[in-house]
């Protein structure tokens, strides 16, 4: 279980950015955070992530988060951000690099064989060779994930993965992630800006407004009520065969 | 599985050719430049004077004239390329070199105090030229510049402690305090005789030929120790170049690596223009040459980039021991003569330019 506890972080101390937050999860689920711009989205994620130190507690299956060390984190907590960069690396070099806390300063055949496996899984065995900056979002997105996999993390943490996206390879990239969650038990927190998505992905909704979560629970949660104290916009939710959406207006 | 080994496997082969003709290459030029010379001698001649079997006259140039400088070159070569692809990767910065902490400015600004502060000792008058000879010490000029440039980078990273080593403003930071060193040896130079001015002057276009065995000894101890200990960060510097998020993600401690990085790279560099004055664009060229070549993994740049930077100081040196008769042009002047155009070529031909 994933669990944040009064979480409170500010850049400056007159402008505080959590306020307290609380979030769980259980294994295996995707968390989806929603909010409008400077909610504290990326912030949540940086805490999780160990990128910034807050106050509270981060804690996974009992451990706390903040007292391990960034080795440790990095074999429970994997990151796949927005945007990313790899240099000039190979796919296959830039999924390696995913192994960095499990092998001490050369990778070893393990880690080949742990980077060869989750490139096959994300069926990208075919640009392994290739430069990462010579492919298209799409595939660079999917290499960002094989290398958070390479981690062999019990969580993973997406940053508006697919927000450099077309509308297929979104749906591709969700699509990967909500296998990964099902058939390998990984808990997901994830940032989506759009709400039909979330919709279709998620199983929990954590939707923040000054940085403390305003409304949590299942779909229902995402409401017409909710979703106009959140991001101050009026919607119809529809429901098509059990499927929910969202229109805008009404 | 077999799709992903059979296409590694290929480009492992295609690797293994061309470090296998770089080796090569370095290899054959390493004996190229001991052997060219303005001296009239055979092939077999050169070999024999390599085992102290030769003339006296022959063995002396070289072994007492020629392997110095061309292990210099081999040497400094190797760890001026390597610390400018350290740079650029620890501050994800392109244009990066070796200088970029403004470690070259110091070491000049540390050879002109002791050339025209000190005529090059410790304790002369400096504008006492007559005196200056008995008190010379060559140690001297480059036991200060190296002191300078150590103390200049040393500033440069406790002053950008301030703002938790963010790569801009560590070159920021490089720039100015270059430029403050840049001013003060103008200044220097205001008031020195013509040939104090000379001599500073002189001292700060990169040279091989002044070079000495134990000033080879020192640069191998230093490079060498600096090129294992980098080889051994090599998948910590490839996490790097996804940025100091995930390099921290993957469980890298990105700040320290980069003060790691930046230390090694400019006390190697502070060390080679003490000894050897300015040898300007080895850190950029090679490590440039290399990712295109082979890619940006550092298991396989560090020590081609190394290579790289030897075989062009290598024929650096030779080109400017061969282009005039009894003339040799300092292999500064010709690196960056190789340099600058390669450097407009990597402008203006790069398909990628958005990751330049």
């Amino acid at each position: 279980m994933f669990e944040i506890r009064d979480l409170h972080f500010a850049y400056k101390k007159s402008a505080p950015v959590l306020n307290g937050l609380n979030l769980s999860l259980e294994k295996g689920e995707i968390g989806v955070v929603l909010g409008k711009n400077g909610a504290g989205k990326s912030t949540l994620f940086k805490c999780v992530l160990g990128l910034v130190k807050p106050q509270g507690e981060i804690e996974f299956d009992g451990q706390n988060l903040q007292k391990i060390s960034r080795v440790e984190r990095a074999k429970l907590i994997a990151y796949v951000p927005q945007e990313i960069s790899f240099g000039d690396l190979t796919v296959f070099d830039s999924v390696l690099t995913g192994r960095i806390s499990h092998f001490g300063l050369m990778a070893t055949k393990e880690d080949r064989e742990v980077a060869n496996r989750v490139i096959e899984e994300l069926e990208i065995a075919h640009i392994a060779n290739k430069n990462v900056n010579q492919l298209s979002g799409g595939e660079r997105q999917k290499v960002a994930i094989a290398r958070a996999l390479a981690q062999e993390p019990k969580m993973l943490v997406f940053d508006e993965p697919t927000g450099n996206l077309d509308i297929q390879n979104e749906k591709l990239i969700f699509d990967i992630a909500k296998k990964i969650a099902k058939e390998k038990h990984i808990t997901i927190l994830i940032a989506i800006h759009n709400l039909n998505f979330a919709f279709a992905f998620g199983d929990k909704f954590f939707m923040m407004k000054e940085g403390v979560i305003a409304h949590t629970g299942r779909a229902d949660i995402l409401n017409e009520n909710t979703i106009s104290d959140v991001f101050g916009v009026s919607t119809k939710i529809f429901d098509v065969e059990g499927h929910k959406g969202i229109v805008f207006g009404g | 599985m077999s799709t992903t080994l059979d296409a590694q496997k290929k480009l492992r082969i295609k690797k293994a050719i061309i470090i296998s003709a770089l080796t090569l290459v370095t290899v054959l030029m390493f004996f190229v430049c001991l052997f060219i010379g303005t001296t009239e001698m055979t092939v077999k001649d050169c070999f024999d004077a390599l085992a102290g079997k030769s003339t006296y006259i022959n063995n002396t140039i070289i072994l007492k004239i020629r392997l110095p400088r061309v292990i210099a070159a081999v040497v400094a070569g190797a760890g001026l390329a390597v610390a400018g692809l350290i740079m650029q990767t620890t501050l994800g910065n392109v244009m990066a070199s070796p200088s970029t902490l403004g470690v070259s400015n110091a070491a000049v600004f540390g050879a002109n105090v002791s050339i025209i502060g000190f005529a090059g000792g410790f304790f002369s008058s400096g504008r006492d030229l007559a005196g200056s000879i008995n008190t010379f010490n060559p140690f001297a000029v480059s036991l200060i510049a190296f002191l300078f440039a150590s103390a200049s980078v040393l500033l440069v990273l406790a002053l950008c402690r301030l703002k938790n080593f963010s790569p801009n403003t560590i070159v920021l930071a490089g720039i100015a305090i270059g430029a403050i060193w840049t001013a003060g040896t103008t200044l220097l130079q205001v008031f020195a005789t013509d040939v104090g001015l000379s001599a500073a002057v002189i001292w700060s276009f990169g040279d091989l030929g002044r070079v000495t065995f134990t000033q080879d000894y020192i640069m191998l101890g230093v490079v060498g120790a600096a090129l294992i200990v980098f080889f051994c960060l090599s998948w910590r510097f490839n996490a790097m170049l996804g940025g100091d998020n995930i390099a921290k993600t993957v469980g890298v401690n990105a700040t320290a690596l980069r003060v790691v990085g930046l230390l090694i790279s400019s006390l190697v560099t502070a060390m080679c223009v003490s000894f050897l004055g300015i040898i300007g664009f080895v850190g950029i060229i090679c490590p440039h040459v290399i990712k295109r070549l082979l890619g940006h993994n550092h298991v396989v740049s560090i020590p081609m980039t190394a290579l790289m930077g030897s075989l062009l100081l290598l024929v650096a040196d030779t080109f400017a021991r061969s282009i005039s008769s009894g003339i040799a042009l300092p292999v500064g002047a010709v690196t960056s003569l190789l340099g600058a155009p390669f450097f407009l070529f990597m402008l203006f031909a790069r398909r990628d330019v958005k990751n330049v």
